[in-house]
C-alpha cells in the first residue's frame, strides 16, 4: 500500500501549532472533516476513540514520531493524515522525546488488514532517516505530498 | 571455546487483528530485555525485534508465521519469552485496537 493511497492531501497540517496530545489529535481530526474525510456529526466520536485508543500504550513509538490511529464505523477506507509540530507534541512517547511528525489514521472496524497495510507503509518509510529529514524540513503541504510521492516511488535512498 | 547460543522458534499470529502496533510494542519491549540479539523473519523479510518500527514493517496479518531467532547468552530464555506471548496471544491484553 502506498502512502498517497491514504493519506489525504487536504487534510495534512504542515505547521500544527500545538504542544499537548490531545489537541494534536484534535486538530487532525478537524482536518480531516473539514476536507470531507469524517463527517461533521462524528468528528467527536472518533477524537474520543484516538484518546481512547492512546491510554492502552503511547502511540509516540520513539524518534520524534507518533502513529495515532483508531477503528472507526463511520469511515469507509483508511484515511490519514500527517502533521508537523515545530515545536514538538508532549506525547508520552516511548523514548520520552517530544514528537514532531505525526500520522493519524482512522480505518473501518472490519478491514484490519487495511490497517495493518496502512501501519506498515508508515513506519517503512520512517525507518528512512532521509524520509524523516525531509519531512521535517517541509514547509508546504505541497512539499510533504511531493515527498510522499517520491516515498511511495522509492526515490528517496 | 565457548559457542555462540542461537535458538529458533516458529510461531503463529493468532491475533485477529494481526501484529499491530500494541503486540508490536509489547514484543520490543520483552525483546529489549535481554541482551541477545533477537529478530523476527517473515518470509525474506528479517526485522529487529527490538524496534517497533522495524517489527511494524511485518505486516503480519492473523495466520501468519513467523520465525523468532536469537542469538546470544540469553538467547534461550528471550525465545521462551517471546513464544509464550504468542501463545497467550500476548495475555490476552487489550488488543481490539490497536
Amino acid at each position: 500500500m502506498k502512502l498517497m493511497d491514504f493519506v489525504v492531501p487536504e487534510a495534512i497540517l504542515p505547521d500544527l501549532p500545538v504542544s499537548s496530545k490531545e489537541a494534536a489529535i484534535r486538530e487532525m481530526v478537524t482536518a480531516l472533516r473539514n476536507c470531507g474525510s469524517i463527517a461533521p456529526e462524528h468528528e467527536d466520536s472518533v477524537v474520543t476513540a484516538v484518546l481512547k485508543r492512546e491510554e492502552l500504550g503511547s502511540t509516540g513509538i520513539g524518534n520524534g514520531v507518533a502513529v495515532p490511529h483508531t477503528k472507526h464505523p463511520s469511515v469507509d477506507n483508511l484515511v490519514a493524515t500527517v502533521a508537523l509540530a515545530r515545536n514538538g507534541v508532549d506525547f508520552a512517547s516511548l523514548d520520552g522525546e517530544a514528537v514532531h511528525i505525526l500520522f493519524l489514521l482512522v480505518s473501518p472496524p472490519d478491514r484490519p488488514g487495511d490497517h495493518l497495510r496502512g501501519l506498515e507503509s508508515i513506519s517503512r518509510h520512517l525507518r528512512n532517516q532521509n524520509f524523516c529529514s525531509f519531512l521535517k524540513q517541509s514547509g508546504s503541504v505541497k512539499e510533504i505530498v511531493d515527498l510522499l510521492n517520491e516515498a511511495d516511488n522509492d526515490q528517496l535512498d | 571455546m565457548n559457542e555462540i547460543s542461537v535458538c529458533r522458534q516458529t510461531v503463529t499470529v493468532e491475533l485477529e487483528n494481526g501484529l499491530h502496533l500494541v503486540p508490536c510494542s509489547r514484543i520490543a519491549q520483552e525483546a529489549s530485555r535481554f541482551d541477545c540479539e533477537v529478530q523476527v523473519c517473515k518470509d525474506d523479510l528479517i526485522v529487529d525485534a527490538k524496534t517497533i518500527l522495524e517489527l511494524m514493517t511485518l505486516n503480519a496479518e492473523f495466520g501468519s508465521t513467523l520465525v523468532l531467532e536469537a542469538r546470544g547468552d540469553d538467547a534461550n530464555q528471550a525465545i521462551r519469552r517471546l513464544v509464550r506471548l504468542f501463545e497467550t496471544r500476548f495475555e490476552d491484553e487489550a488488543i481490539g485496537d490497536g
